[in-house]
């Protein structure tokens, strides 16, 4: 790595480099402290309890899922707002941004008032219904619903506030990349679309990459909203996060700090790839 | 209206913020070599951008070889256009670059291949076609911005001082191998610079802009260009 700034001043970078040593070094101290507790007894029990498995598998797929509607969204979103300025832009951006800084709790207490209201309540419990009606099937057992206290719950939620962090750092990659050579694809034939796919998007890649990285990252984690809307049912809708409450809030203190290790180590192999993959500045 | 072979502009406006182009009108016959001078901001490269499609005029009408292209979007336009910096796209090659206008059209392979090689041969850039675009210098980078719009066989050409941001080494010769080129294949062009020794070694005519208003008087250097 080449080095930046002057090559004088030994004295002025140490002590620079001294609450980075400190912060990094207490950042260590807690995570080391986690995996030092595990013994292997508790790694027997943890991977022998199906339910565990079944929440880490739930937690895996639902995030993943989540990622995809949120780039599938924030790709067209992100170029729209990064391209248009509109009359109302700026209520829009806004709008947009509203789940990074909203308490992702307070999300999720909307996603449940909003199933509340009539047309919530249409479409957590009717629509299934009906659509049942039409393929003459029934698609979900009577008295449930579609995301109440279901796993559909869960990915809505993700989706929430996963789509906002995906517009973001995608919208962040569009800006970045000069308009006018659409303009030359426009002018060498190609259409609006070919423009976007051969042109753009390929330009934009590392900035697809690391919004779906951010986005997976930042619903991974996710407790409060999930657990008011989907609940944590074992074997239903537990994911990882909930699992460790679960699991606190019953003593199994040994079981929670297994999942939490899981947790560091998935959360750690993503920040990589996110790094590796020249994500870095999109978000911070 | 029957419009003259060539580019044909009649009255043509079109505003954006405080500027405006107005009552535009101008010919230029078939393998005329038009350079468009003018101040900064006076609107040539608006005007330039105009017969490309990419910006909308708010009235007036334009003609290419006789067809009507003022509501045509631009990748129905056949124009081939080369801005400032090449615009070369950085996720492509030289080869990949110039047969992307072959690409969209859905040409096989071994057509864009052989239509690649021709207009490298005719640049004398051959030897960069696999190389990236990173690696070569701005006067390279503008034949190969230049083979990608030559390569479609364009109706006109759109030069948006394509040789404002090279070394001062490599414009003349650059220069003279667009008028070189412009003559091979007796394309229609405009030119925009406001460069005196730039549009003394290309132009056939002159045509000056300014605030938005296109001067009446054109000077003619038909014959007085250099390599012309």
């Amino acid at each position: 790595m080449k080095p930046r700034g002057p090559a004088y001043g030994l004295w002025f970078d140490a002590l620079m480099a001294l609450p980075l040593a400190l912060y990094g070094g207490l950042l260590l101290l807690l995570v080391g402290s986690l995996f030092l507790r595990i013994t292997p007894e508790s790694l027997r029990i943890a991977f022998q309890d199906r339910a565990l498995l079944n929440a880490i598998w739930l937690s895996m797929w639902s995030t993943m899922l989540s990622t995809l509607l949120s780039v599938l969204v924030a790709v067209p979103a992100g170029y729209f707002l990064s391209r248009k300025h509109f009359r109302g832009y700026f209520l829009v951006d806004t709008i947009i941004d509203m789940p990074i800084v909203l308490p992702p709790l307070v999300l999720g207490l909307c996603v449940l008032i909003f199933f509340r209201t009539a047309l919530g309540h249409y479409v957590d419990r009717q629509l299934i219904i009906d659509l049942g009606h039409l393929f003459n099937t029934q698609l979900v057992e009577p008295g449930r619903g579609l995301f109440i206290f279901e796993r559909p719950g869960i990915i809505l939620v993700q989706f929430v506030v996963g789509g906002a962090f995906a517009v973001r750092v995608i919208k962040a990659g569009f800006d970045e990349f000069e308009p006018r050579y659409e303009e030359i694809a426009l002018t060498l034939g190609a259409t609006r679309t070919q423009a976007l796919f051969l042109v753009v998007l390929p330009n934009v890649m590392p900035s697809l990459v690391a919004g779906a990285v951010i986005s997976w990252a930042r619903i991974f984690g996710l407790f409060g909203p999930i657990i008011l809307v989907a609940g944590t049912m074992r074997n239903h809708t537990e994911i990882m996060p909930t699992t460790i409450f679960l699991e606190t809030s019953i003593g199994r203190l040994d079981v929670a700090l297994v999942i939490g290790a899981g947790m560091i180590l998935i959360s750690v192999v993503m920040l990589t790839i996110f790094k590796r993959l020249g994500g870095k500045g999109y978000l911070w | 209206m029957v419009a003259p072979a060539g580019i044909s502009i009649a009255k043509l406006n079109f505003s954006i913020g405080q500027f405006s182009l107005k009552d535009v009108s101008l010919d230029i016959s078939r393998g005329e070599y038009f350079v468009l001078t003018g101040p900064n901001g006076s609107g040539k490269t608006i005007l330039i951008k105009l017969l490309a499609g990419l910006l909308r005029p708010v009235s007036g009408e334009l003609w290419i070889e006789g067809r009507r292209i003022t509501e045509l979007p631009p990748w129905k336009r056949n124009v081939g256009y080369v801005p400032q910096d090449g615009l070369l796209f950085p996720n492509y090659t030289v080869a990949q670059n110039i047969e992307f206008g072959l690409r969209v059209r859905h040409l096989t392979r071994q057509e864009r291949r052989r239509q690649v090689d021709q207009m490298a041969e005719m640049l004398h850039i051959t030897p960069l076609l696999d190389r990236n675009i990173r690696d070569l210098s701005g006067g390279e980078q503008q034949k190969t911005a230049l083979a990608r719009a030559l390569v479609l066989r364009p109706s006109i050409l759109l030069f948006d001082e394509p040789v404002s941001a090279i070394d001062e080494q490599t414009r003349d010769p650059l220069c003279l191998e667009l008028k070189r080129v412009q003559r091979q294949l007796g394309i229609t062009t405009i030119h925009v610079s406001h460069n005196s020794r730039e549009t003394a070694l290309v132009a056939d005519r002159v045509g000056f802009i300014k605030s938005g208003v296109l001067q009446n008087e054109f000077q003619s250097f038909t014959g007085a260009a250099p390599g012309a």
